[in-house]
């Protein structure tokens, strides 16, 4: 009996342990109660999203932004000079100039280039030879951008030395739950950026005005956004070719993985006018992106996909067929190889945020065009 | 023919001998321990002259960044590893001493193995479904997840008397630990996987004064206990027989020792993730400096040997390729394994 009081008490310790670092925040999500209401601010309007469903920015008179994050963060942002209000308690708060910026977030890097505010970004958590974004990796080798350790391991001197005043975290920070805890002990607020958890693919290059606002680029933002929704508003009329494609790739052990039907590829496909092999394909209501099966399941269910798209993400882009041939000779029998119908994706797509409007005019572009052009933006026909 | 006073004097002489011997051990070991101490404090990204830093550590003024620096980051890593490089060789030299093998190190039971397992369970499946979970979780999750692997040590240890059948079990017990968790990894996103790979190198990086309070305190009780059974341990290791000549509860003993090891390592591996070979190098170089095994001299050396083991490591990794650190145990492995094949080499010539 008292071994069992014993097992009961460790387990109770442990489930207590987590339950302390999965409690929701104690406010409530402000997208589901409007605008949260903050002593000494008075609230002025909510900004009107098109596709983005993981945040939401309040205004409040005086310049006081509130942006309101899916996973229940709430991050205060203060205007330059501004004082922080008495009901701040409970927010994160981001005291504008934010000029001294840890990236660690790679996807929002593309963003800030675009808005033209990567002097904002003094610390990176990518070194040059891993940015494909031209301006970052540029800025690097000109010492503008410093490199100061991955998300895993910052540098936590460096950023202390460099004033850094904000760390832009992608998702993996949650995974290093430690770093997170540490960079804020020393005083620096961490962002964490959930654009990828966006289901629309403009869900995510919506998050230019969120970076508008944090670096007072709104106008900029607002642009550069409407340019890509016009992208895919252009081909709203077009009717589907309901031509099938299959995006994946092959790792180390041979097996394959591929996106869930509900991830922003998937639905950046059927956006270009195609259809998503996988119909429904993984839990859509878990946070994992990809799928891995064995080359036997791809086989039954890609073999007759009128187009393969390899994801160049993690492996190395292809260049030829036959490399696509020597991951598996099964590839062979695919109806989009015996027609030619191959392409892969290359580096720059994972990290090209603020132009997904174009990946998708790439994919629509594959599907519908002659077959005279085979270098897209994102995308190359294999040889 | 030796008179009885020449044999007294030639006693006497060797006493003064191995106490100057043991004196010497120390008196290096301490002088290691401050030397890189005061390197550790003294090397970082940012540059800062060492009149600053005693500044900042005796008057705690100065530039901000600069306090916040030495406080706030290396001050609690220096700390830690001091505390857990000592508790790992520690924990090493009670299973050494355990086994009667001097190439038994503290995760040999499985330990790593079954806190990666809860780690990896916290991670994937936690992770996954509630969205984010704190470092005391993690830290929880792989402390229960390594006291679980010793609890079915200790469970076989009821039915087991051979040492060496004990020693394959705790093997397989790893080896089942593992298997779980290739199995959830099966089931995990890349994230996951890299960052899993990550946690199972080590690293002393983002310490808090938090986490060396509740390591300290967790250490503190343990060093005092096995302190306690000096004399026990003494006397097991000149055999079960005569350790119950001597009045020790053998089986008592045994179970306290797999604890106390086990409570070491599960705290260091909670904290700061599996770190190799130190629990396996450190007690044979102590005990080879300093000529003797006797736990009296053996546990203070043993565990200063390993904060100056951890702490030397822990500078490189941070400084060899800064900003980029490297993960402990690929430090550790390199100056540990040459030991232990060392030691090999030495055990295989005398058989």
């Amino acid at each position: 009996m008292k071994k069992r009081i014993l097992a009961f008490a460790v387990l109770a310790c442990w489930c207590a342990a987590l339950l302390c670092g999965c409690a929701p925040s104690a406010k409530k999500a402000a997208s589901d109660t409007g605008a949260p209401e903050i002593a000494g601010l008075t609230y002025e309007s909510t900004m009107q999203l098109q596709y983005a469903n993981c945040f939401q920015i309040y205004r409040y008179e005086g310049g006081y932004d509130l942006i309101a994050v899916s996973d229940g963060r709430n991050y205060l942002v203060i205007p330059e000079g501004g004082k922080t209000p008495r009901g701040a308690d409970g927010y994160i708060i981001l005291q504008k100039p934010l000029d001294s910026i840890y990236l660690a977030a790679t996807s929002a890097m593309s963003l800030f280039c675009a808005l033209d505010r990567l002097s904002r970004v003094k610390l990176s958590g990518a070194k040059q030879e891993d940015w494909y974004i031209p301006a970052a990796a540029d800025a690097m080798a000109a010492g503008t951008l410093v490199y100061a350790g991955k998300y895993s391991e910052p540098d936590y001197e460096l950023l202390m030395s460099s004033g850094c005043d904000l760390a832009i975290e992608s998702t993996m920070i949650l995974h290093t739950p430690e770093v997170q805890e540490k960079i804020e002990e020393l005083g620096i607020p961490v962002f964490i950026d959930r654009s990828s958890y966006e289901s629309h693919p403009l869900g995510r290059t919506e998050w230019f005005r969120l970076y508008g606002v944090l670096t007072d680029a709104e106008d900029e933002a607002d642009a550069l956004f409407g340019k890509q929704a016009e992208i895919v508003q252009s081909l709203s009329d077009f009717q589907n070719t309901e031509k099938t494609v299959a995006f994946f790739y092959v790792t180390n052990s041979g097996t394959v993985s591929v996106r869930k039907s509900s991830d922003y590829l998937a639905a950046m496909i059927e956006l270009a006018g195609g259809r998503y092999i996988f119909k429904d394909l993984g839990d859509p209501t878990t946070a994992t992106s990809g799928v891995t099966m064995t080359m036997e399941e791809f086989y039954a269910a890609a073999r007759d996909a009128d187009y393969l798209i390899y994801n160049a993400a993690i492996d190395n882009p292809l260049g030829t067929v036959d490399e696509l041939l020597q991951k598996s000779s099964l590839f062979a029998d695919f109806k989009a190889v015996k027609e030619g119908n191959v392409w892969c994706t290359g580096k720059y797509l994972y990290q090209a945020t603020d132009v997904l409007g174009s990946m998708i005019q790439d994919i629509h572009t594959m599907l519908t065009g002659d077959g005279s052009q085979t270098e897209l933006t994102f995308i190359h026909k294999l040889s | 023919m030796p008179t009885k006073e020449s044999d007294e004097a030639r006693l006497r002489q060797a006493g003064r001998r191995r106490r100057a011997r043991y004196a010497l051990v120390f008196l290096i070991l301490l002088l290691a321990f401050c030397a890189i101490t005061v390197l550790n404090i003294n090397s970082g990204s940012v540059r800062i002259s060492l009149p600053e830093i005693a500044r900042i550590l005796f008057r705690r003024t100065g530039d901000a960044a600069q306090v916040s620096i030495i406080w706030k980051i290396r001050l609690p890593r220096i700390f830690m590893a001091a505390i857990l490089g000592g508790a790992l060789a520690l924990s090493g030299f009670l299973l050494q001493t355990f086994f009667g093998n001097p190439i038994a190190g503290p995760f040999v039971l499985g330990i790593s193995s079954g806190a990666k397992m809860a780690v990896a369970l916290t991670m994937i499946w936690f992770l996954e479904r509630a969205g984010n979970a704190s470092s005391a979780a993690l830290i929880a999750a792989a402390f229960v997840g390594a006291l679980l692997s010793t609890g079915f040590v200790l469970l076989l240890s009821r039915r087991v008397a051979s040492m060496s059948v004990l020693l394959v079990g705790g093997i397989m017990i790893g080896y089942i630990c593992s298997a779980l968790t290739d199995f959830l990894v099966t089931f995990a996103d890349d994230a996951n996987i890299v960052n899993l790979h990550g946690w199972s190198l080590g690293s002393f990086s983002g310490m808090t004064w938090d986490n060396v309070a509740a390591a300290g305190t967790i250490v503190a009780v343990a060093l005092a206990l096995v302190f306690a059974l000096s004399k026990p341990i003494g006397a097991y290791q000149l055999g079960e027989a005569y350790a119950q000549s001597m009045g020790v509860s053998v089986r008592r003993f045994r179970v306290l020792l797999i604890l106390l090891s086990s409570v070491l390592s599960a705290c260091v591996t909670a904290f700061a993730g599996p770190i190799s070979f130190v629990g396996i190098a450190v007690p044979h170089l102590v005990k080879r400096g300093l000529h003797t095994a006797r736990p009296l001299v053996v546990i203070p050396a043993t565990f200063l040997g390993g904060a100056v083991f951890c702490m030397f490591c822990d500078l490189i990794a941070r400084t060899a390729f800064a900003p980029t650190e490297l993960n402990i145990s690929t430090v550790s492995s390199v100056f540990g394994a040459p030991v232990v094949i060392f030691m090999m080499l030495r055990r295989s010539g005398r058989d």
